[in-house]
């Protein structure tokens, strides 16, 4: 899952399972907490699933300048990526 | 004996001895400050020194907070502050339980920790910090609520680890006449790690040491604490049935629909 499309796919995968949301609104811009009502608690969750389906030891302390869905994708696209 | 149901009042008479009971009160402070302070620099750091691994060690200072704090409500109690009752308790204090509680006063913490076995506790943050109370928090292991992530894991590997957690899902304790709000947090832990989660239900009247009024502004009457054990709930159901974030708002609204019903008359 190293590339951006099949991140954004993953992420995407895990904001509609975890939360229950449409995934119309999981558009790029989207904010995790003001827009789509993700907060701390929901974090870790989110993290523990993206943790699971890259295999790579992340945690919540790479995530603090998050804010949008494409932050995110890119927040993981990085870390994937970096070795 | 007159009877109000609703709680004190300015207007109440000042009875159950007030002059006492209002000096009585500023003594517990104090003794809670000093005790604290020198518990904290004499007896942990000796009850850390001596042998044994890092449970063993956690679980002394734990037994040691527990019986001060039993001693310290015994004192108040001696001294006509408050009266109270304590039922259910014997259910408390099973591998990986995580008790909950409301929190209508300030001294709620003290009675939880005094007669639940051996238990962790989520502590707010600024405990750490507190030159009487650090010490104690530190040896034994208790939890800091900040930040809400490292509690929540922290507070969660101490269940799988089989200790008994107690917190507090209101995070503050309750304003008077506000409706009950529970943070998510407890709730996040419970479906993460609890075996079982046991709801205590906490009543004081007329309230006293409330977020709302300083420890001077005592009750016209004596006040009674009544702590009663309610029944287990399983996480389990919850937790299979679907992701965390959904189990966890799920058993949030479980937890507050049963609280509200049992302790309106706060």
């Amino acid at each position: 899952m190293q590339n951006r499309e099949c991140i954004r796919a993953e992420v995407t995968a895990a904001l509609v399972d975890l939360f229950e949301l449409d995934p119309a609104r999981v558009v790029p811009q989207a904010r995790l907490y003001d827009d789509l009502e993700i907060d701390s608690i929901d974090a870790i969750d989110l993290i523990d699933r993206l943790r699971q389906v890259s295999g790579e030891k992340i945690t919540a302390e790479q995530f603090r300048a998050v804010r949008t869905v494409d932050d995110l994708v890119d927040a993981l696209h990085r870390l994937l990526n970096e070795r | 004996m007159s009877q109000n149901a609703g709680g004190a009042s300015d207007t109440d008479r000042r009875t159950d001895a007030f002059a006492w009971r209002l000096v009585a009160t500023g003594l517990s402070f104090a003794l809670f400050g000093i005790g604290g302070l020198l518990l904290g620099v004499s007896l942990v750091p000796v009850l850390l020194a001596i042998s044994g691994n890092r449970v063993i060690r956690r679980q002394r200072v734990r037994r040691a907070i527990q019986l001060s704090f039993r001693s310290f409500i015994g004192i108040m109690r001696g001294l006509g502050v408050l009266t109270y009752n304590l039922r259910g308790f014997e259910r408390l204090g099973r591998p990986g339980q995580l008790v909950i509680a409301n929190h209508p006063s300030l001294i709620d913490v003290v009675f939880l920790i005094a007669f639940t076995p051996g238990a962790a506790c989520v502590v707010k943050q600024a405990v750490w910090t507190n030159p009487a109370m650090a010490p104690g928090v530190r040896g034994a292991g208790y939890v800091p609520n900040h930040p809400t992530d490292s509690m929540i894991e922290r507070a969660a590997a101490a269940l799988d680890e089989g200790q008994t957690l107690i917190m507090f899902p209101e995070g503050t304790r309750t304003s008077p006449g506000e409706p009950l709000r529970f943070h998510r947090g407890a709730a996040a832990v419970a479906t993460r790690a609890a075996s079982v989660v046991t709801p205590v239900f906490i009543s004081v009247m007329p309230t006293t040491l409330t977020k709302a009024a300083p420890w001077y502004r005592i009750p016209s009457r004596r006040p009674h604490f009544d702590l009663a054990v309610g029944e287990d709930l399983d996480p389990n159901p919850l937790r299979t049935a679907m992701p965390g974030p959904r189990a966890a708002r799920a058993l949030n609204e479980e937890l507050l629909a049963i609280y509200a019903c049992r302790t309106s008359a706060g």
